[in-house]
């Protein structure tokens, strides 16, 4: 049985109404974890609670390692080059040196970062290139399980395909256990191992599916069907 | 950007200057005005008088003004920034410095003057730079306390999520976050001192161009009240526009 790197139980959060209800999901070593439901249903403050970013009213978050996080928004600090944004969490653990820059080096051009890339201040960047700069700051401090919100949402065409590659590669070469909240079936469904579907807000988990042995045409039209389901439940409601 | 827009922009610019020159236009035809009365000079008499200064007797004047200006501005600076820095963290220290702030933004540069003159002595140096302090004081800070709470939480919680630390969160986001408004408030402030200093000057007699309207008024001598005056507007409006509007600029994209 394949261990449990992030065990998500029974999570109940409210802020003036309730916005997760009853939710548990686990994510298994090596695995690709999509997270999907509509728009503001509640995913982001799912994916911040597996992070440790934000505590659930109710409920537990067990992790079976250290945590990365790449934001939607990048957050990048904007007076740094984008070599310094992802530097900083070695620093903070007191590397220096010749260390730092191997591992700066090591993860950055593992993410498709070049040396010019590096020496660039974010608002010289491309919107890709700052993404993969922030994955390459999460990816940077070597953790077991890794959090990717709406990691394609902004990106065009290009960029999106060329992060989707540096994922790939990464998965293949590292196993590293992931997971996404997207609401981009297309990007998302080709690379998870197994979804969770989310009810509109308050958000409970609709389905569980696994993907895995099916074709991406048969992955999409799996997931709409669910997706189609629950939304024209909420209608009737 | 389209072809009209830039169109339009130009017009918007060149309507913008206009009205920049018809400003200047404007204070002068009130100085001529108010000369034709004969109580002031006017604009020809102040510029032969100005002509007339030697630049060994402008140069020191001016630079000792701009010596009170900036040291007292400095001065406030860094209480501002050692207030703000410890109110961001210690309540006692943040009701104390809003505090202070109100009862000195509440005194005078006029009462700060007397007050210091009278206890340091019309020969002290120090009168027209504790005045600068105290009257830049309160923006200063005031500035300084926003700009410490102005953070994005986004980065905070970034730098957060990679093992910063508290004392990595104050120097690695909240200070350089701080950058731009610091940057407007001390462009404000240090126009401000400019202008302040002169009154500190005009009660002592360690010398400035506060001092040198004064003594010329003490003398009668209305052009040469006009002429320092002309210097310290000179003064106040170079400063601002060669250096701290450029400087106000590239801190403001600081953050883009």
């Amino acid at each position: 049985m394949a261990r449990v790197m992030l065990d998500v139980s029974s999570i109940y959060k409210s802020f003036s109404e309730p916005v997760l209800v009853d939710i548990s999901l686990h994510l298994n070593r090596g695995e690709v974890l999509g997270v999907v439901g509509p728009n503001g249903c509640g995913k982001t403050t799912l994916l911040r609670i597996m992070a440790g970013l934000e505590s659930p009213d109710r409920g537990s978050v067990r992790r079976e390692g250290k945590v990365g996080i790449v934001f939607q928004e990048d957050r990048l600090l904007p007076w740094k080059t984008l070599w310094e944004n992802v530097a900083l969490g070695l620093k903070y653990h007191g590397m220096r040196g010749e260390e730092l820059a191997r591992r700066v080096r090591e993860y950055s051009s593992m993410v498709g970062l070049t040396d010019s890339d590096l020496s660039l201040h974010p608002r010289k960047a491309s919107g890709g290139t700052r993404r993969k700069a922030a994955l390459a700051r999460a990816l940077v401090l070597e953790p077991e399980i890794l959090l990717l919100d709406e990691p394609f949402t902004g990106l065009d065409v290009k960029a999106r395909a060329s992060l989707r590659e540096a994922l790939k590669w990464i998965w293949d070469e590292y196993g590293l256990s992931t997971v996404i909240v997207s609401h981009q079936l297309e990007e998302l469904l080709p690379l998870a191992d197994r979804v969770y579907v989310l009810t509109p807000k308050p958000a409970k988990v609709a389905e569980e599916i696994d993907l895995r042995g099916m074709d991406l045409e048969k992955r999409l039209e799996r997931v709409k069907e669910a997706l189609l389901h629950i939304l024209s439940r909420a209608g009737a409601d | 950007m389209t072809q009209g827009n830039k169109g339009a922009d130009r017009v918007q610019g060149i309507a913008f200057r206009t009205g920049r020159i018809l400003a200047g236009l404007f204070v002068l035809a009130i100085w001529i005005s108010a000369s034709a009365t004969g109580m002031l000079p006017g604009p020809v008499e102040v510029l032969a008088y100005l002509l007339s200064m030697r630049l060994e007797e402008v140069v020191p004047q001016v630079l000792k003004t701009l010596y009170n200006s900036i040291t007292g501005f400095s001065l406030s600076f860094l209480a501002s920034m050692v207030l703000g820095l410890l109110s961001h963290k210690l309540p006692l220290i943040r009701g104390f410095s809003e505090a202070l702030s109100e009862i000195f933004n509440s005194t005078s540069a006029l009462v700060w003057s007397l007050v210091l003159v009278a206890t340091l002595g019309v020969l002290s140096p120090l009168p027209p730079i504790l005045v600068v302090a105290a009257v830049t004081l309160p923006h200063i800070l005031t500035a300084t306390v926003s700009a410490l709470s102005s953070a994005d939480p986004g980065l905070l919680e970034a730098v957060r999520s990679v093992g910063a630390r508290p004392s990595d969160e104050f120097f690695e986001v909240i200070l350089p976050s701080s950058v731009p408004l610091l940057a407007s408030a001390s462009r404000v402030g240090l126009g401000t001192a400019l202008r302040i200093s002169v009154v500190a000057e005009a009660f002592g007699s360690s010398g400035g161009v506060g001092y040198m309207i004064i003594r010329s008024y003490n003398l009668a001598d209305a052009s040469g009240v006009l002429a320092w005056s002309l210097v310290l507007i000179a003064l106040v409006l170079g400063l601002d526009q060669l250096v701290l509007k450029p400087l106000e600029r590239r801190a403001k994209r600081w953050l883009e």
